[in-house]
């Protein structure tokens, strides 16, 4: 633990190269956010919704997952809210698990963009929050299947990984659609 | 934690270490997964919009395992292995050669990295934490710690899962998050 109480450092390249844990953390989280959002950005509805290769998967789908999954950990999880935030909140995940995937062919590019930045803003509130109050090692609200809530820690770590491998899955998928490539942003 | 989990799934409440490590022993173990069972002509196959290959990108995350442990952390050289291996100077070596080699020997090539870097970094853990120096030198002359060395090959790790995710669907449909629970490395 340091002394350190913001979570929102960062630097235009990436997490501080000596930083705290949660430094650290957060700013590796807020990089894969901007490289993932550079991805996804400025297309079209229709490029929004192409495919590539067999697989289904678009880059409108992506930013609606994604929105999700900040919402899921980092709103219903983390603070133990009752139920997913709107428009989430409606939908019965049981009986249309890939709900997010398909109806994003629905949204506008901007309705996209607007949910996902919505939900990071939500994100961001609770977990600086959340770390105010128990540091890194803060349990979650919400206990996973074993029984043991994670710690926040734990979390954000995931997310991390979840971003990454998405924003691998946006690389291909926005090369394809317009030739951009590159690890990230430009300066 | 339950024995309900996979081996590779990182810990719920755990150290800094503990999860670090955790989960890229997971990103490990799930793009392993990803790349194995193929051969030579699945290995190099590529989707029509990108260059990238299963061999490809097995090769390039081996080098990285070891850059990011023997050069940037330990601050040491590459192990010779890479040295006798014709590198030519180019970025996308790995790449390239990756999706010409036999498969045993990527795969080969791929585990004996992966050891060699859980050793390292597993050694700089222990002697000097994660807040202890790499032996990557900032233009101002501090050293970036240990820590954000092991984040930054996190990050390197997810991404690269991701395009193994999209390439190993085209070669034989084969989809998937975690691997399955009674599948090991």
């Amino acid at each position: 633990m340091t002394t350190d109480t913001s979570p929102e450092p960062t630097t235009p390249t990436g997490p501080l190269a000596v930083g705290s844990e949660i430094e650290t953390l957060i700013g590796g989280l807020e990089r894969n956010r901007r490289t993932f959002a550079w991805k996804c950005g400025g297309l079209g509805p229709e490029e929004m919704r192409r495919t590539l290769g067999p697989g289904s998967m678009t880059l409108g789908g992506l930013l609606k997952h994604l929105a999700l999954v900040e919402d899921e950990y980092f709103t219903r999880q983390l603070t133990g809210a009752p139920s997913l935030s709107p428009p989430f909140d409606l939908v019965d995940f049981d009986a249309d698990p890939d709900w997010e995937w398909r109806t994003a062919a629905d949204d506008s590019p901007e309705e996209l963009t607007a949910l996902w930045e919505s939900c990071v803003a939500r994100s961001r509130v609770n977990v600086a929050a959340v770390y105010a109050e128990g540091g890194p090692d803060a349990r979650s609200g919400l206990a996973w299947s074993d029984g043991e809530p994670p710690t926040l820690r734990r979390l954000v770590v995931d997310l991390i990984e979840e971003y990454a491998r998405h924003t691998g899955h946006a690389d291909l998928i926005r090369e394809s659609v317009d030739g951009l490539v590159g690890e990230g942003l430009p300066s | 934690m339950t024995d309900q989990y996979p081996p590779w799934e990182p810990p719920s409440a755990g150290t800094e270490t503990e999860h670090l490590l955790g989960s890229l022993d997971r990103l490990r173990a799930t793009f392993r997964w990803k790349a194995s069972d193929l051969d030579a002509a699945g290995l190099r196959h590529r989707m029509p919009s990108s260059s990238l290959t299963v061999g490809g990108l097995l090769k390039h995350l081996a080098a990285q395992e070891d850059y990011a442990s023997a050069v940037k952390v330990a601050g040491g050289r590459m192990p010779t292995v890479w040295g006798d291996d014709g590198w030519n100077g180019d970025d996308d070596w790995e790449f390239t050669t990756g999706a010409q080699d036999p498969p045993e020997e990527l795969y080969a090539v791929y585990d004996a990295a992966v050891d060699r870097s859980r050793a390292v970094i597993g050694a700089a853990i222990a002697d000097r934490g994660l807040d202890g120096a790499s032996g990557v030198t900032l233009d101002d002359g501090t050293r970036a710690s240990v820590r954000r060395i092991l984040f930054d090959l996190l990050e390197e790790y997810g991404r690269h899962t991701g395009h193994v995710d999209l390439v190993r669907e085209a070669v034989d449909g084969r989809t998937g998050e975690d691997p399955p629970a009674d599948w090991r490395p």
